[in-house]
C-alpha cells in the first residue's frame, strides 16, 4: 500500500507541471485531471478480480458494468459541479424519483409521447434544484439543510402523483434502449451516459464557466470580487445537477421498464461516495469529472467483482465502506505530506 | 433455530453418502437466487430453504441481496448470469418488480422460477407464493372474535401496491364486513414493512383513537412493533394485535404470550424455499411444472406457537 501511496505524489506532481507547461505530450492523467491515485486503485482492482474470478476479465461483463454504473454515473457527474463549489446535493435521489414519476404520469397516464414526457421530468427536476439553488444564495440557507428540505420534499411529490403506487406500461422501445448494445457495444442509455461524461469534461477545461467553479469552491468572496456572478453560477449548478438526477432516473426507468416512488433511496451517498473516492475535495475547489468517472468505475467493478466472487451481502457492504475509509484517509494523507 | 442447524447436518451428513452423483442426477450444478432484503426474516426463511435443500442434492447456490433496491437487483442479476447458473430464482425487490431479470435469463435459456410475487407481463416458468386472502382473513377473524365482535380498529398495511399489500388487505376487509359492529377507524402503509414504522404508525394510531381494540399488522415485524407501541402506552389489556408471516422472532414472542401480539399466520417459508429448488430442477428436466403454487400459512396463536419455534414450517 505504501508503494501506491508514493506513486500517487508522484503522478500528481507529473500531472500538475504537464497541466501548466502543457508539453503537448499526451498523458492519460492529464485526461482524469490529477486523479492518479484513484486510477491505479482501478487498476490494480481490476488486476486481482481477473485472477480471483474467471468470469470478470471478459468485453461481456465489462458491458454489464457499464449498464451498471449507468445511473451512478450521470448523478456523480451533476455531485461532482456541486461539491466543486463547496457545496453538497443531498436531494438526487429524491428528485431522480421525482423525475420518474412525473416521466411515467405524463407518458402512461396522460398519453403523452416520450419525447414531451422526457421533457417534463427534466424540468420538473429543474425547477427543485432552481428552487434550492435560491434557498442558498438568496435566503443564506446552508446547502445540507436547504437540499435536506428539497429531498424530503421531492419525496413527497413523487409519491402524491400517484398515492405511492408503481406505473408500469412504457412503449416496448424505451426498455429495449437499456438492452440492447449497438454495434455489440452501446445501449442507448450507456452512450447517454458516455455523452455526459464527454460534455462535462470539455465544460469543466475549456470553459470559461467550468473553470470559474473551480475559483467559486476555492473562494466565493474572491471569485466575486473577480468578477464572477457567484449567485447566478451556483443556481445554475444546482439546477445541472438536479437535472442530471431526472436524466439518471429516465435511464432508470428504461432499465427497469416501470416506476415507482420509493426508487433512489441513498442514491445521493453512492454520488458522493464516487465524487469523493475519485479524489474530489467535500471543502471544494479541488478535483474534477475525470477523478469522479474513476470513482464511479471503482464502485461499479467492486460490486460487480464481490458479486462475481459470490461474497456474502453483509461482507460486501463491510467492504465497500473500507474502500470509502482508504481513499478518503490517502487523500488526507497525500495532503499533509504536501 | 437448533432443529434447522440438525437438518443443516442431517442434509451434509446425506450429501457426503450420496456423493456428486446426486448432483449430475437432478441436472443442475449452480442456482442463482436474488433476495430483495435478507433484514428481512421471511426472505431470509425461503433462502435458508433454498441454501439447505441445495446442499442435501450437492447444488451450489450464488445468493445476492439487492437491499430492496430494484436496480441493484438487475445488476446483481447480470453478475449471476455470468457466473453459468443453470437456474434462476427471482424474488423481485422494490414495489415496481422489474421485468428485466427475467428477460435476461429467458435470453439465456434459463428457466425463471419466481417466489413471492412475478412482475407484470413478464412471468416465469411458474410463480411459488404464500396464500394471503384466506389466512389474512382467519387472522382478522380470530382477533374479531377475541374483541367479541365489537369495537375500533386499525390496519397498518405493508408497502402500498405490493401484491401481500392488497391481498392481506382485501382477506381482513372481508372479516370486516362480517361483521357489522366492528368499526374500521384508521389506516395507515409502512415503506418497508419494518418493526419502527410499526411502532411510530401505531403510536400515531393510539394517540388518535385511545379506544382501539384490534391491530392488524400485516407484517409480523409491523405487528410486533405496534404492540410495543400498545405496552407504551399501557393500554395492553384491551387491544388486540395481529400480525402474518411467522417470522422467528414473532414465533418466539407468541409462544412466551407476554404482549398485546397473539396471533398471526405462518407462512412455509422453508417449503417454498424447498419447492423452489424441486421446480427449478423439474423445468430443466423438462417436466409440467403448475403456472402457480401456493402453499397455505396455518394460523398460530399462543397455542399452538411452540411447535413452529421447535420446527419452522
Amino acid at each position: 500500500m505504501g508503494s501506491e501511496l508514493a506513486q500517487t505524489d508522484v503522478g500528481d506532481t507529473v500531472t500538475g507541471g504537464g497541466e501548466q507547461k502543457e508539453t503537448g505530450r499526451f498523458k492519460l492523467s492529464n485526461l482524469f485531471g490529477g486523479s492518479t491515485g484513484p486510477l491505479l486503485g482501478l487498476i490494480a482492482l481490476c488486476i486481482v478480480l481477473s485472477f480471483a474470478t474467471d468470469s470478470f476479465l471478459s468485453l461481456r461483463n465489462f458491458l454489464n458494468i457499464l449498464d451498471q454504473i449507468t445511473v451512478l454515473g450521470i448523478i456523480a457527474v451533476g455531485m461532482t459541479f456541486v461539491i466543486l463549489i463547496g457545496g453538497i446535493d443531498l436531494s438526487v435521489g429524491s428528485v431522480l424519483a421525482l423525475s420518474m414519476m412525473v416521466l411515467g404520469y405524463l407518458n402512461i397516464v396522460a398519453g403523452m409521447p416520450m419525447g414531451i414526457a422526457i421533457i417534463g421530468a427534466l424540468a420538473a427536476s429543474a425547477v427543485v434544484g432552481i428552487v434550492a439553488g435560491i434557498l442558498i444564495t438568496e435566503f443564506k440557507v446552508p446547502a445540507f439543510v436547504a437540499t435536506l428540505a428539497m429531498m424530503s420534499i421531492a419525496r413527497g411529490l413523487a409519491n402524491m402523483i400517484t398515492d405511492g403506487s408503481q406505473l408500469i406500461g412504457f412503449p416496448p422501445w424505451f426498455n429495449l434502449s437499456a438492452i440492447i448494445r449497438h454495434g455489440g457495444f452501446l445501449t442507448t442509455t450507456v452512450a447517454i451516459m458516455l455523452a455526459v461524461f464527454v460534455v462535462a469534461i470539455l465544460f469543466q477545461r475549456y470553459r470559461a464557466g467550468g473553470r470559474s467553479l473551480y475559483a467559486i469552491g476555492g473562494n466565493p468572496e474572491v471569485a466575486r470580487l473577480a468578477g464572477i456572478n457567484v449567485k447566478r453560477s451556483t443556481v445554475l449548478v444546482y439546477m445541472f445537477c438536479a437535472m442530471l438526477a431526472g436524466l439518471a432516473g429516465v435511464t432508470l426507468a428504461a432499465r427497469l421498464d416501470a416506476v415507482q416512488p420509493s426508487i433512489g433511496i441513498a442514491y445521493e451517498l453512492d454520488a458522493i461516495a464516487a465524487v469523493v473516492i475519485g479524489g474530489t475535495s467535500l471543502s471544494g475547489g479541488t478535483g474534477g469529472v475525470g477523478g469522479t468517472i474513476i470513482g464511479v468505475l471503482i464502485i461499479g467493478v467492486l460490486r460487480n467483482g464481490l458479486n462475481l466472487l459470490s461474497v456474502s451481502p453483509f461482507l460486501q457492504s463491510v467492504i465497500i465502506g473500507l474502500v470509502i475509509v482508504l481513499a478518503v484517509a490517502a487523500e488526507t494523507f497525500k495532503h499533509r505530506k504536501k | 433455530m437448533k432443529s434447522i442447524i440438525k437438518a443443516m447436518f442431517a442434509a451434509t451428513a446425506i450429501a457426503g453418502i450420496a456423493g456428486t452423483a446426486s448432483a449430475q442426477g437432478v441436472g443442475i450444478e449452480k442456482i442463482g437466487l436474488a433476495v430483495p432484503n435478507l433484514q428481512a426474516d421471511y426472505f431470509n426463511q425461503i433462502k435458508l430453504g433454498v441454501e439447505g435443500y441445495a446442499k442435501k442434492l450437492g447444488i451450489e447456490v450464488i445468493t445476492v441481496d439487492a437491499k430492496g433496491d430494484t436496480n441493484t437487483q438487475v445488476s446483481q442479476v447480470q453478475d449471476l448470469l455470468t457466473q453459468g447458473i443453470d437456474a434462476f430464482i427471482y424474488i423481485p425487490a422494490g414495489a415496481a418488480a422489474a421485468t428485466v431479470p427475467t428477460r435476461l435469463a429467458r435470453a439465456e435459456g434459463i428457466p425463471v422460477i419466481n417466489v413471492d410475487r412475478e412482475p407484470e407481463g413478464e412471468p416465469g416458468d411458474t410463480v411459488i407464493y404464500g396464500e394471503n386472502i384466506l389466512s389474512s382473513y382467519e387472522v382478522c377473524s380470530h382477533l374479531i372474535g377475541l374483541a367479541e365482535g365489537k369495537g375500533k380498529m386499525v390496519i397498518i398495511h405493508g408497502q402500498k401496491g405490493t401484491t401481500p399489500e392488497v391481498q392481506r388487505y382485501e382477506g381482513c376487509k372481508r372479516a370486516i364486513d362480517e361483521n357489522p359492529g366492528i368499526e374500521l377507524v384508521d389506516q395507515q402503509w409502512t415503506q418497508m414493512w419494518s418493526p419502527d414504522e410499526g411502532f411510530s404508525i401505531g403510536q400515531n394510531m393510539l394517540q388518535a383513537h385511545p379506544d382501539i381494540k384490534i391491530i392488524f399488522g400485516q407484517a409480523d415485524a409491523i405487528a410486533m412493533g405496534a404492540a410495543k407501541a400498545v405496552e407504551g402506552a399501557g393500554l395492553s389489556d384491551q387491544i388486540f394485535v395481529g400480525g402474518y408471516d411467522g417470522d422467528v422472532a414473532a414465533l418466539e414472542s407468541l409462544a412466551k404470550c407476554d404482549t398485546p401480539f397473539i396471533v398471526t399466520a405462518t407462512q412455509s417459508t422453508q417449503a417454498m424455499g424447498v419447492l423452489a429448488v424441486n421446480s427449478a430442477i423439474a423445468v430443466v428436466n423438462d417436466a409440467v411444472v403448475p403456472a402457480r403454487q401456493i402453499p397455505n400459512a396455518v394460523l398460530t396463536t399462543c397455542e399452538n406457537a411452540q411447535k413452529f419455534v421447535e420446527k419452522h414450517p
